[in-house]
């Protein structure tokens, strides 16, 4: 099997140094003709939830309506029940460690090392509900983080109390038209008195956003995660070239989004960027809070005054006798925490929520949410050979200009998203890879984009139209369906 | 039936012949340009140097122990660590639970296999280990075309798919576990067909790097990096070089590893080497490196009570199982990171006058200003990699190498030409040389950088510098021959 290192990214820059002539001048030509050009999230003020929100009205003829999240009790964040008694053992600790808040100073091997730069300081305080490992809850976290301790930060214009925290990434690097593509963090820790000496400024926002450089990202669920990574590659591609005529119809295609590193196909993230929950872990340490680790070593800002711990500032911890009892690091635990968290629990079904699952499927949904996988066998026998339910087939896909965020990431074009897995929605918030919606039937129809001069259509566009195109109460049932997940 | 507009079918077919007379094009260009190259080629092997390659220093070995600074408690685990990086893997069975996952692709069973010259961590030794590893336990491997008995230990890659056009660069691994008496069941799974890849010119091979210091290499601030790459501009452009990093897409950060400087840290390449070169699916990796054929894949019909995984991944830290030991405790991927982070640099030889001047020389033609003496790491949290000046002998970036050294295959932002500048230390008792392993020889290595643009590359960025090193006098030339063999 091939193992194309670093494929990801050399792919579409292949791609793109092949078409950047022609591209140049069709965008040339474009530009004057941009004000046709459908708003998506990285055009201008229009980035704000609420503008997004106002954008889209629903056709006539959709008459569903969205019931809302189910209530609390949250149907998720227990661990798999089949881990083992030792397993089980170390759960609270995995638990402290994802629900640990960060402050910059290490003063013990498992806490400290916030920023430089950071978009919050705590795993659980955006993967939060409906329960510790989920999403954004109904009360933005960030407003008591982005002062604390006396930091000097002021709140994100995209950020707002009620609404879904976010991630901002710049597509160009300020000023330039280099490909930039990173997140570009919310805070800072100038002013904090645990940081005395840095002092940095946060992004200019105002300008990517006006400049059409700012795309935003909400938080992804964790829950099922270690199902996920283990499903087989092979059992992935045999499901993209399965159902071929009924896709054709459908005009749905979608291809995976492979490691550059092993050649194998990637899962997590909204463009499928991320191969397993440990890289993810590493990742989210060093980029969401600035926790460097073993896999991430560097601070993302090194600027003199900032730099205010030993790197890696969690590391392996060599203490005697200390091996059997912890793990290596924080990063292990995180890791852990994300892969031993059970699938949400579905609400029980009903004679609406039957029929809604056979609308699903007759509208063609299914043919990219597929509905479920089988794990291979694994040597963690908690995840071995279990069928999930994650209407996800874990491909990325065109979702055309009115999704489209102008940002490739490996073999993700800049139009194209991963399936998001649809498993426990019943329960979620904000909807889209940006959050720009928490009415589920606005999502479906975000669904919804025909080509311009720039992307193709959305591969969802005709699956959208065939739920228009049903009769009120299949709607309303395909909807029902949608919030028992 | 109605053809859609935007399907991929007719997206290609529209492309395909503006493509081709490009690469037609191309093609001509290369095959003047490389006859061109041929017919101007002086034809002594050295260019026009008149230096002779010592030859590596013979052992014992300068590389290979770990730091003395370790701290007690990380130094009671080294041991451990060494056994963890020298063990056997198999597919099934063997003396331990930790060394069974094998395949069932491979390019060799253990780190130090591969990993062993001039010590375990190293480099291809002179004797190459692979012809003791394809046919273990009744392995029916063919040795590939490419493998010499006395050469280097290399992996191929293809930098295409069979199109020709679309681009690949993944490893292909040599060797695969059909037939093991450890891997019943597995009986169909080929090797790769490289002599087609050899006949369609679709094959490229990398080299064994070595992995002392590279615990200091990794922690090096990106600030600093950047800072060297920003200075000595104006010397810089005269001589033609320019570099840039390759950054990580995780973090944004600037990754140092492999011969593309494509990845980021010991443990993100452990991971990889893990799954990509032994088949050994890990945590950071956690899939078979070939799912094709279910009688290839663990768990393995295998007696009762013999060694093997259950499944996927085939290495990870132990929190589950009874007994819970240290030994067990954390994974391999965990170990071999440690490992290598704990190794320190090659010491150098103790300088001559001849050497000394070599250094000298060395500066003063301008190589330094790609193989950048030192860094110093900033402040870590393993004590022993702290505030450590390291004489690595490289900037970290990568630099555009011509047409004679390029590859084709793209690694995130280093292109199919370029090349992270390999750091120096330890090529004293190094063997082979280049990103392929192409010579043993040194001075041949040093003429190896030289290359002109054609219609796909552009000059490489050491021209100018490796005209400066054939101008030098004859004495000057072996000084800078002897300093990079005192290294």
């Amino acid at each position: 099997m091939s193992s194309p290192e670093k494929m990801n990214q050399s792919n579409s820059q292949w791609k793109w140094t092949r078409v950047v002539v022609p591209t140049v001048l069709l965008l040339a030509i474009c530009t004057a003709a941009s004000a046709y050009f459908p708003k998506g999230a990285k055009t201008g003020t229009n980035t704000s939830r609420a503008a997004l929100q106002a954008n889209v009205a629903l056709p006539p003829g959709v008459t569903a309506t969205d019931p809302g999240p189910r209530p609390l009790p949250a149907n998720a964040g227990s661990f798999i029940s089949t881990l083992s008694a030792n397993e089980q053992q170390i759960e609270p600790s995995i638990t402290t460690e994802f629900n640990r808040t960060h402050d910059v100073l290490v003063t013990s091997p498992v806490d400290g090392g916030l920023g430089p730069r950071f978009n919050e300081n705590s795993c659980a305080s955006c993967h939060n509900y409906p329960a510790v490992g989920g999403s954004s809850p109904p009360s933005n976290p960030l407003f008591s983080i982005y002062n604390y301790n006396g930091a000097t930060n002021t709140m994100p214009f995209f950020i707002s109390s009620s609404g879904p925290i976010l991630e901002a990434r710049f597509i160009n690097q300020p000023g330039t038209t280099i490909a930039d593509g990173s997140v570009h963090q919310n805070f800072v820790i100038t002013g904090r008195s645990d940081a005395t000496g840095c002092n940095i400024a946060q992004p200019d926002f105002n300008t990517a956003s006006s400049q059409g450089n700012l795309v935003l990202r909400q938080v992804i669920p964790t829950y099922g995660d270690g199902l996920i990574e283990v499903i087989r590659n092979s059992d992935i591609v045999a499901n993209m070239n399965a159902n071929l005529p009924q896709k054709t119809k459908f005009k749905i295609t979608g291809h995976p989004n492979y490691s550059g590193n092993d050649g194998s196909i990637q899962r997590f993230g909204w463009k499928a960027q991320i191969r397993s929950t440990l890289l993810m872990a590493a990742q989210q340490m060093n980029v969401e809070m600035g926790v460097t680790n073993e896999t991430f070593p560097n601070e993302v800002d090194q600027t003199p005054g900032c730099v205010l711990n030993p790197v890696p500032e969690t590391v392996t911890n060599f203490t005697p006798g200390i091996l059997t009892e912890m793990f290596p690091d924080d990063r292990a635990r995180d890791e852990y925490f994300t892969q031993w968290l059970a699938p949400p629990t579905p609400a029980k079904t009903t004679t609406s929520t039957q029929n809604g699952k056979v609308q699903f499927q007759s509208a063609g949904c299914i043919f990219c949410h597929t509905q479920s996988f089988k794990t291979p066998a694994t040597s963690r026998p908690a995840l071995s050979s279990t069928t999930i339910n994650l209407y996800s087939d874990l491909l990325v896909h065109h979702m055309g200009p009115g999704l489209a965020d102008g940002l490739p990431q490996g073999q993700a074009g800049p139009d194209e998203f991963r399936t998001a897995p649809l498993w426990g929605i019943g329960q979620r918030l904000w909807f889209m890879h940006d959050g720009r919606t928490n009415n589920i039937v606005t999502a479906i129809e975000d669904h919804l984009s025909n080509a311009n001069g720039k992307y193709p259509a959305s591969e969802a566009s005709q699956s959208v139209n065939s739920f228009n195109n049903l009769s009120s109460k299949n709607q309303q049932d395909l909807v029902n369906f949608l919030r028992s997940l | 039936m109605r053809r859609i507009d935007n399907s991929p079918m007719q997206n290609n077919a529209g492309s395909m012949p503006r493509r081709t007379p490009y690469y037609l094009l191309a093609l001509t260009l290369l095959l003047a340009a490389s006859m061109a190259v041929l017919i101007v080629r002086p034809v002594t092997v050295h260019g026009s140097s008149l230096a002779v390659d010592p030859g590596p220093r013979p052992l014992p070995a300068a590389a290979g122990n770990f730091y003395s600074t370790l701290s007690a408690n990380q130094n009671a685990i080294t041991t451990r660590l060494t056994q963890i990086f020298t063990e056997v893997n198999f597919v099934a069975g063997g003396p331990l639970v930790k060394t069974v996952g094998l395949g069932p692709r491979f390019n060799s069973n253990s780190c130090s296999s591969c990993h062993a010259y001039p010590a375990v961590g190293g480099s291809s030794p002179p004797n190459n280990p692979l012809f003791g590893i394809y046919q273990l336990q009744g392995a029916t491997n063919t040795m590939p075309y490419f493998v010499t008995s006395n050469g280097p230990v290399i992996v191929a890659r293809f930098p295409y798919k069979s199109d020709g056009v679309t681009p690949d660069g993944g490893v292909h691994q040599m060797f695969t576990i059909s037939n093991r008496s450890d891997a019943p069941g597995c009986t169909t799974m080929a090797q790769p067909d490289f002599t087609t890849a050899q006949q369609t010119n679709n094959i490229i091979f990398r080299q064994t790097t070595p992995t002392f210091g590279t615990g200091l290499m990794e922690l090096i601030q990106e600030s600093d990096i950047i800072a060297n790459m920003n200075s000595n501009l104006s010397l810089k452009q005269s001589l033609g070089i320019t570099g840039h990093p390759n950054y990580s897409d995780d973090d944004g950060t600037i990754s140092r590893f492999g011969w593309k400087a494509q990845n980021k840290s010991l443990l993100y390449f452990a991971g990889e080497a893990y799954t990509v070169e032994e088949g050994v699916s890990d945590e950071a990796f956690p899939s078979e490196n070939d799912e094709s054929i279910a009688g290839c894949l663990p768990p393995f019909n295998v007696p009762p009570g013999t060694n093997k995984t259950k499944g996927v991944p085939d290495d990870r830290n132990d929190t589950g199982e009874a007994p819970k030991a240290p030994v067990n405790f954390p994974s391999d991927l965990e170990r071999f990171s440690l490992f290598m982070k704990f190794l320190a640099p090659p010491t150098p030889v103790a300088p001559t006058t001849s050497t000394s001047n070599g250094l000298v020389q060395f500066n003063a033609i301008g190589c330094n200003l790609c193989h950048t003496n030192s860094f110093t790491t900033p402040a870590s949290s393993i004590a022993a990699l702290s505030k450590v000046q390291a004489n690595l002998y490289s900037d970290l970036l990568v630099h555009d190498m011509g047409p004679g050294d390029a590859d084709n295959v793209q690694q995130g932002n280093a292109t199919g030409d370029q090349f992270r500048t390999a750091p120096l230390w330890g090529i004293g008792q190094r063997y082979f040389f280049m990103h392929d392993g192409r010579t043993s020889d040194i001075v041949q290595a040093i003429e190896d950088h030289r290359s002109s643009g054609n219609a796909t590359y552009p000059n490489s960025e050491a021209n100018t510098v490796i005209n400066n090193f054939d101008a030098l006098s004859q004495q000057n030339q072996q000084d800078l021959v002897n300093f990079l063999r005192s290294l």
